[in-house]
């Protein structure tokens, strides 16, 4: 018996010595992509297909998992440990054209683990210069460090970048003026600018918009969905405004002056009025930003904790005194919080510091604003009425904005040809339907903007083989992007490289696609020289690593 | 009195139901993979505020305390506030539930008026080519998805002909002093037609069929024969004989189909924008809103608990010889 064994085992050893070379490590285990199913989002879940049919050239064994995004934000935010990689975006919004937010928050060792930095992402270099960016108020010296943050994002390749979409929406040119819409940098013609600016060529004066999602709240002490955001930046006024530029731009304020490093003097406009005729001054704006951070408002506390003190001069003149220098203040903060009024909200936090709930609970009968927009009426998951206020400072030159709540996507382009809404503002189907109809129309202008946003794929930093960035590198240049843009997004999108749009061309730095080499040879000879090898196949670690990770 | 007892242990057995879907909806909302968080991910949501809305939500707490917590404040009439909305879900489900009524009875009258009719009818014309060319028919419309119904429907009567628009309860940005004015104006019921027509097509088949074979059997029975013996007309012995005894039934089903009606109503709501409860209820489970999700559950079973205890009471009192003793 027992020399059975021994025969046994020498000849398993004699087998597994000529299968692989002295020094092989472990097969890489069945690596998954999630991402949403094909019905919810088809260039994401084709993006994933196509990554996963080129990471199988190199010899891994890949399994794209279609699931809901609620179970994706499940496994990928709260059980951090579980996941290897995922499709993942970004969405374009007015405050991100400041490009703290993303070099910050999504890479920043601080938020590894249970803020943005899912992925695990730590460099303790990358920490330093994103650090930096932060504080720096000189424009050409914060912008030499977001491109230095990108350069060493380039390098390390956290995330995979695939695309920035293109935007594609439209509106009635029988009924608006298209000279009066504006198209936002990165975020597209659904902005403020617009909505303030429209104008009017015949009788239909009324601007009728579509959501495919509802109103959670108007509330403008909470940040409480995209689509709620819309009727909240047209009822509120903030002391200042992203551009259409991406730049920020005095609106509250009639001027904003940086005295130094942390001292800000905020001139607001004479004669400002709060929607129930209640004159605006001095005494709203500083309630605003003592709400914020009275931990009843937790969702603005970001935005407002680097305040140090705000001294009100007179009605209108205000000294803000920040803690530590800020680059991205004015647009972080100053284009961020609502104005609120103190008339109205003082003796509501106050009753709420004695309850459980917080500000960010509260829904008012009738919401109070002072924005070029006055609350008319909300009809659960139906409609927003909104109504022009002509003592504005700027005036809209539309009578009313009626926000529709239209979850069935067909339906949608039938109301837009009917007249039953007259702006696209929310439309997540194929954009080649959109403009072939808009081209039979004949009534419909299209609008495509490049998105501030991106799309990614996100590799979890904290399972091998994934700390390796030659592993990393090797899967991302696999790929070659114009497949996912011309594949997956049928043309409506661009490569991407950075967390930095295009759209954003002060910020992005020039020439990172130079040299971005993809293609299966290529990622193979990465991942030789990085010392993986493929045996029968089968891609396995380098040297000696074992899989540590079982399924 | 012997009506009563039976009555009084319906209701016993009602609240056993009832008390099964709240622990049962409460245990597998919170078992189902998700996060309610989840709505609130950003690059700025920071772990304070993570912990701020997980106690806010009552989440920090075991499961079986919520649970009790959960039963305690329903005994009181509490269905909680919804995560998303932060409103209290009562109210919430409240102000969405007249909508899915009006759009369920509508439908259902409809459907129960065309079927109980055209069910009378094909009876009578047993064995003849209209039957051969309608009851396949009535099984066709029977099997198509109300989704694609709907949109077959918008297709060609608000994008092709305009006759109709295409969603909601009213034009944009009209106003109605209360839900009477509204429910009475010609434009709601311009919006109303389109989707209560799919809904009565979708259900016409059931009323229609029940009728059908009802009147079937009741034509052989002995007094109908006796009725044509007497040398009544037809029309006296169909209408006044028979379709009365034959309507017993499909009366009854009516109660049952409102029940159905209301799990048809999540598709047809979300074709034709209209926004009812059963909408609401998609959005609630996707996004894991358990007070609500559970409160718009618990209310339509409550609704289909309820015209289940009507159909058997209405049956039993509308035909003595059934009896719950």
């Amino acid at each position: 018996m027992r020399s059975t064994y021994k025969m046994l085992a020498a000849g398993a050893l004699i087998a597994l010595t000529a299968a692989s070379p002295a020094l092989a490590g472990d097969p890489i285990r069945r690596i998954d992509i999630l991402t949403r199913p094909q019905a919810v989002n088809p260039p994401e879940f084709q993006s994933a297909q196509l990554v996963a049919q080129e990471w199988r050239k190199l010899g891994l064994d890949v399994n794209v998992r279609a699931i809901p995004w609620e179970q994706i934000t499940d496994v990928v935010w709260y059980n951090r440990e579980t996941w290897d990689t995922g499709s993942w975006q970004m969405v374009g919004r007015p405050e991100r054209s400041d490009p703290d937010e993303f070099i910050h928050n999504l890479f920043h060792s601080s938020t590894v683990e249970k803020g943005y930095n899912f992925i695990g992402y730590v460099n303790p270099e990358y920490d330093a210069v994103a650090d930096a960016q932060r504080i720096e108020i000189d424009p050409e010296k914060r912008r030499e460090l977001i491109f230095e943050a990108q350069e060493i994002l380039a390098r390390d390749e956290p995330n995979m970048m695939l695309a920035h979409s293109t935007v594609v929406l439209a509106y009635d040119k029988t009924v608006w003026d298209p000279a009066s819409v504006v198209d936002q940098s990165g975020i597209g013609i659904r902005n403020t600018w617009t909505f303030n600016n429209i104008t009017p060529l015949g009788d239909q004066k009324d601007i009728i918009v579509n959501s495919g999602t509802n109103l959670n709240m108007i509330n403008p002490l909470r940040q409480s969905g995209a689509v709620d955001s819309w009727v909240v930046e047209l009822l509120y006024d903030r002391l200042a405004r992203v551009g259409p530029d991406g730049l920020p731009q005095p609106w509250a304020a009639e001027s904003y002056e940086w005295v130094d490093d942390t001292t800000i003097n905020v001139k607001l406009r004479s004669g400002m009025m709060w929607h129930d005729g209640v004159p605006l001054t001095a005494e709203d704006v500083k309630f605003t930003y003592d709400a914020a951070v009275s931990g009843e408002a937790p969702m603005y506390q970001p935005f407002a904790s680097n305040v140090e003190s705000i001294e009100i001069v007179d009605d209108t003149t205000l000294v803000f005194k920040l803690k530590q220098p800020s680059a991205s203040f004015i647009t972080s903060s100053f284009a961020k919080l609502n104005i609120t009024p103190k008339h109205i909200w003082e003796p509501i936090l106050e009753d709420l510091k004695t309850k459980p709930e917080n500000a960010e609970s509260y829904q008012e009968e009738m919401p109070v604003g002072s924005g070029p927009f006055k609350y008319v009426r909300w009809l659960s998951n139906e409609e927003v009425v909104l109504e022009a206020v002509p003592t504005h400072f700027q005036p809209p030159k539309a009578e009313r904005f009626i926000l529709r709540i239209v979850p069935n996507v067909e339906a949608t382009l039938g109301m837009l040809r009917s007249g039953e809404i007259n702006f696209l503002g929310d439309y997540p189907g194929d954009p080649q339907v959109l403009i072939d109809m808009a081209a039979e129309d004949g009534d419909l202008e299209i609008a495509q903007t490049i998105e501030m946003g991106f799309k990614y794929i996100a590799f979890n930093l904290r399972r091998a083989p994934f700390n390796d960035p030659a592993f990393r590198k090797a899967l991302s240049r696999s790929v070659n992007r114009k497949l996912i843009v011309n594949a997956a997004y049928k043309g409506f999108a661009e490569e991407s490289n950075s967390v930095i749009s295009p759209a954003l061309d002060y910020w992005r730095k020039p020439g990172l696609s130079d040299g971005f080499e993809t293609g299966t040879d290529y990622a193979a000879k990465l991942l030789e020289d990085a010392g993986y090898e493929l045996i029968d196949g089968r891609l396995h670690y380098p040297g000696d690593i074992k899989e540590t990770i079982t399924e | 009195m012997s009506f009563l007892k039976p009555a009084s242990a319906r209701l016993l057995q009602l609240v056993f139901v009832l008390w099964a879907v709240v622990t049962i909806l409460f245990f597998m909302f919170r078992l189902m993979p998700g996060n309610p968080m989840a709505a609130y991910i950003d690059p700025t949501f920071t772990v304070e505020q993570q912990e701020i809305l997980m106690a806010q939500f009552g989440l920090d707490k075991p499961l079986w305390e919520q649970y009790f917590i959960y039963l305690g404040n329903l005994l009181q009439g509490e269905l909680g506030d919804s995560f998303r909305y932060r409103e209290p879900v009562a109210g919430r489900i409240l102000s969405l539930l007249p909508n899915t009524l009006v759009l369920t009875f509508s439908s259902l009258i409809v459907a129960y008026a065309f079927g109980i009719l055209a069910g009378a009818y094909l009876a009578w014309r047993r064995g003849s080519a209209v039957e051969n060319i309608a009851i396949p028919l009535v099984l066709t419309t029977r099997a198509m998805p109300e989704f694609w119904l709907g949109m077959v429907l918008l297709a060609v009567f608000s994008f092709w002909l305009g006759w109709f628009p295409a969603g909601g309860t009213r034009g944009a940005g009209a106003s109605y002093d209360s839900y009477f004015a509204l429910y009475t104006s010609t434009e709601f019921l311009t919006h109303l037609a389109l989707p209560a027509l799919t809904l009565a097509i979708y259900s016409q088949g059931l009323p229609l069929l029940l009728m059908r074979s009802n009147m079937l059997d009741v034509m052989k029975d002995d007094f109908v024969t006796m009725a044509r013996i007497k040398g009544l007309s037809n029309w006296t012995v169909i209408v006044r004989h028979a379709a009365r005894n034959a309507l017993l039934p499909v009366m009854t089903s009516f109660a049952i189909a409102v029940g159905y009606q209301l799990q048809g109503n999540v598709v047809v709501e979300s074709v034709f924008s209209w926004p009812g409860l059963g909408r609401e209820l998609v959005n609630a489970v996707s996004g894991s809103d358990y007070p609500l999700a559970q409160g718009a559950f618990l209310a339509i079973a409550v609704v289909v608990i309820a015209m289940n205890l009507v159909a058997d009471l209405l049956y039993a009192f509308l035909d003595p010889r059934i009896s719950h003793a």
